[in-house]
């Protein structure tokens, strides 16, 4: 069973980090298809936060097609994360690799490339949730 | 369905002083309604007012259709209430106060009460007032939610209580909420529990109602601008501006708005619900209060 | 709503209880030793029209044993005044406390509410009422039998009068309190409020209550039987017209060896010098209680009445 944590200063609304939590579950093999997600009342008897914001993320990933809710029995891990393929993954990490070392050479520091990215993928985050 | 609550022009005074003044809100029903203000500002006046307690001066205030003044068994038997500093007979022990519960409320569930108190784990044979400030919190609430009421009114229930005693507290009230058919009402002004815990917001300040309505809508619709020192009044004709501030070279001004801001000269940024609280409870005095902006 | 009355109230009540018990335990010993004196000494026979010879010693006998007692049971008068203010104390802690903003929001209305805490803590100031009543006329009796209740001090403990004496009281705390909201001062408001109209109506006001009856008699007489058990408010020697006369020094010579009043009574009325009294007489016991209870009752229901309208309405 997958426990929920909250940062509630990340900015990110908590329903997104929930549903960041269970897609990174899924992603490490926490959590399989099949898999109860717990329940409305045990997250919010855990983090004490709204349920309403549980039903969000949970509706949201039913949206998304990785859980399905079957009435009066409780939310279901149903689909596979697509996970990226291996190539995909390394072309990212390379370009990301001359992006870091193009930043640091124009004087950046760790700091400084972190809220960068931090802003960049912000600003990217409405148009993908709408 | 009528509304939970549906508050018009209420208004109470106390000798010379308005307590509450103008007060026009609605409380949608399901919502975990936060009700913020400074000391003072008239929220325990408003929540008393809610549930009978006062009777107002000016205006009317409906609890689920019935004036809790004029029909208190129709409306108390709706509603839960723990007042501030969640007041119990001290010399009762818990199993005296359940008894106390069932004995006055006819919708009393016993069962309810006792799973909650074991569940809990608070001994039913000690005194009241042997039991910690958290514990006591939990058996005022016990006894409103045991009643099965499809309101509960909460006056700053977390306040004197430790940080572990506060969340606790917050989990059961959220347990309980998600078992559905409760509205709530919590008062507060320690705001970030209430953030996790709450859908919608009324900002109380200097007796009147600066802003009300649903969180989420509150964070989307309030932008800070930032820009060059310049006046806020060409702003000021399209949105409503809530606080500005000005130095040498800059101004910022906190604006609330359903449109977007179509002007370059200002840079945009989103505020958090701390943030836009704060500008709302300083805001001048003399400044007429907007009426309330309702779900 | 009855049980939470009762137990809001439970120490009050049994203090109450605790108060009456220990009455009963000084009361009932001393009682039956005094009734069985009274029967033993044949105190009964002295009484009637023909006293013996003995009945005058025997008298003075009985009336030293018990008198002082009687003295100090007078002043357990005080007691319906405290049951009173100490009934009062949860109505006013309640507010004092702000627990009523815990009562007041379960399911009855305020209303409600008031009736069951204020009735219960009137049904216990009765009760407790009656016991004292029940108890200090049965102790006082024999007392009662030899110079009737009309006096000050018995009157006060007998028929009606400490039923309205303890709702007074109940009102006077109870009507200060819920203004006030200070319970322990309320109390003590209460009970000196008590007191000061106690002493104003028995020392001054209930002698106004009923006009009293006159007599002007012969010396000899012992009076009219109506004088018998009456409460006196003024005797003294008089002329026939009952006019107040000044018995001039040596008009009548100091009495032979041996003798005593009756030949000296023989000389004053040879001269016209008779006695005039003014009293009530025992038979206007009842109405003077009657009257008595009705006005203590009366200014107890008006302070309750205020009691409950202001918490009612007011108290937020």
């Amino acid at each position: 069973m997958i426990l929920f944590h909250l940062d509630p200063r990340s900015g990110v609304p908590t329903y997104l980090q929930l549903v960041q939590q269970v897609r990174q579950a899924m992603q490490l093999g926490i959590l399989r298809p099949g898999d109860q997600l717990p329940t409305v009342k045990d997250v919010v008897g855990a983090l004490a936060i709204n349920p309403n914001t549980v039903l969000k993320a949970y509706r949201e990933l039913d949206r998304e097609g990785l859980v399905v809710a079957r009435r009066g029995v409780g939310t279901f891990v149903s689909g596979e994360l697509p996970s990226l393929p291996p190539d995909d993954l390394k072309g990212l990490r390379a370009s990301l690799q001359r992006w870091v070392e193009r930043a640091r050479a124009a004087g950046l520091d760790d700091e400084n490339i972190a809220a960068l990215l931090a802003e960049t993928t912000r600003a990217e985050r409405p148009a993908r949730v709408a | 369905m009528t509304a939970p609550v549906h508050a018009d022009g209420l208004g109470k005074r106390y000798g010379s002083t308005w307590a509450l003044r103008d007060c026009t809100l609605e409380i949608p029903e399901g919502s975990v309604t936060a009700l913020v203000g400074a000391n003072g500002a008239g929220k325990t006046t408003l929540l008393q007012l809610v549930v009978g307690l006062s009777r107002p001066t000016d205006g009317s205030v409906m609890v689920f259709g019935a004036d809790p003044v004029g029909d208190p068994s129709t409306v108390l038997q709706r509603v839960g209430f723990v007042a501030q500093e969640h007041p119990l007979y001290r010399g009762f022990s818990v199993a005296d106060t359940l008894k106390l519960g069932r004995k006055l409320n006819p919708g009393w569930d016993d069962a309810i009460a006792h799973a909650r108190i074991e569940q809990l784990g608070l001994p039913f044979r000690r005194k009241v007032g042997k039991l910690s400030g958290g514990q006591q919190a939990q058996v005022a609430l016990t006894l409103a939610l045991a009643k099965r009421p499809d309101l509960l009114v909460l006056d700053e229930p977390v306040a004197s209580l430790d940080p572990l005693a506060r969340r606790e507290f917050m989990q059961s009230l959220m347990e309980a909420v998600s078992e559905g058919g409760l509205t709530v009402i919590l008062s507060s002004h320690i705001l970030a529990d209430l953030e996790r815990v709450c859908d919608h917001i009324v900002i109380l300040a200097n007796g009147r109602t600066q802003l009300a309505g649903p969180i989420d809508d509150v964070v989307e619709t309030h932008r800070l601008l930032t820009g060059p020192r310049a006046d806020a009044a060409a702003i000021a004709r399209m949105h409503h501006v809530v606080s500005e501030r000005h130095t040498e070279r800059q101004t910022s001004l906190l604006v609330r708005s359903n449109g977007h801001v179509y002007d370059a000269t200002w840079e945009l940024h989103e505020v958090d619900l701390e943030e836009i609280v704060l500008a709302y409870l300083v805001r001048d005095r003399s400044a007429s209060a907007e009426p309330a902006r309702s779900a | 709503m009855i049980w939470v009355a009762w137990r809001r109230q439970r120490t009050e009540t049994l203090v109450t209880a605790a108060l009456l018990a220990l009455l009963a335990a000084l009361l009932v010993p001393t009682g039956i030793e005094m009734a069985s004196a009274f029967d033993r000494d044949g105190i009964g026979a002295c009484l009637g029209a023909q006293p013996g010879q003995a009945c005058a010693s025997s008298l003075a006998s009985f009336n030293a044993r018990f008198d002082s007692l009687d003295s100090f049971i007078a002043w357990l008068t005080l007691i319906p005044g405290i049951v009173g203010v100490l009934l009062a104390a949860p109505l006013v802690l309640e507010l004092e406390q702000r627990t009523h903003r815990l009562a007041w929001t379960q399911s009855i209305s305020r209303a409600r509410w008031l009736a069951g805490k204020l009735g219960f803590a009137i049904a216990v100031a009765l009760a407790a009422s009656l016991v004292f009543t029940l108890l200090v006329t049965w102790w006082r009796a024999p007392i009662v039998r030899i110079d009737g209740r009309m006096d000050q001090s018995v009157f006060d403990s007998e028929g009606t009068v400490v039923f309205g004496y303890t709702l007074f009281a109940l009102g006077v705390a109870a009507a200060v309190g819920v203004v006030w909201r200070r319970a322990a001062a309320s109390l003590v408001v209460g009970l000196v409020g008590y007191f000061a109209v106690r002493v104003f109506v028995d020392t001054w006001l209930r002698q106004r209550f009923l006009s009293p009856v006159t007599s002007t008699f012969h010396l000899l007489d012992n009076g009219p039987d109506k004088l018998r058990h009456a409460w006196v408010f003024s005797q003294y020697p008089s002329d026939r017209a009952g006019h107040h006369t000044q018995i001039p020094l040596g008009l009548c010579g100091p009495p032979p060896a041996g003798g005593g009043k009756p030949v000296i009574g023989n000389c004053l009325a040879d001269h016209g010098v008779f006695m005039h009294a003014t009293y009530l007489p025992a038979s206007r016991f009842w109405a003077l209680q009657g009257i008595e209870t009705a006005l203590f009752g009366a200014v107890a229901i008006l302070l309750l009445a205020f009691a409950a309208w202001w918490t009612y309405r007011r108290a937020d």
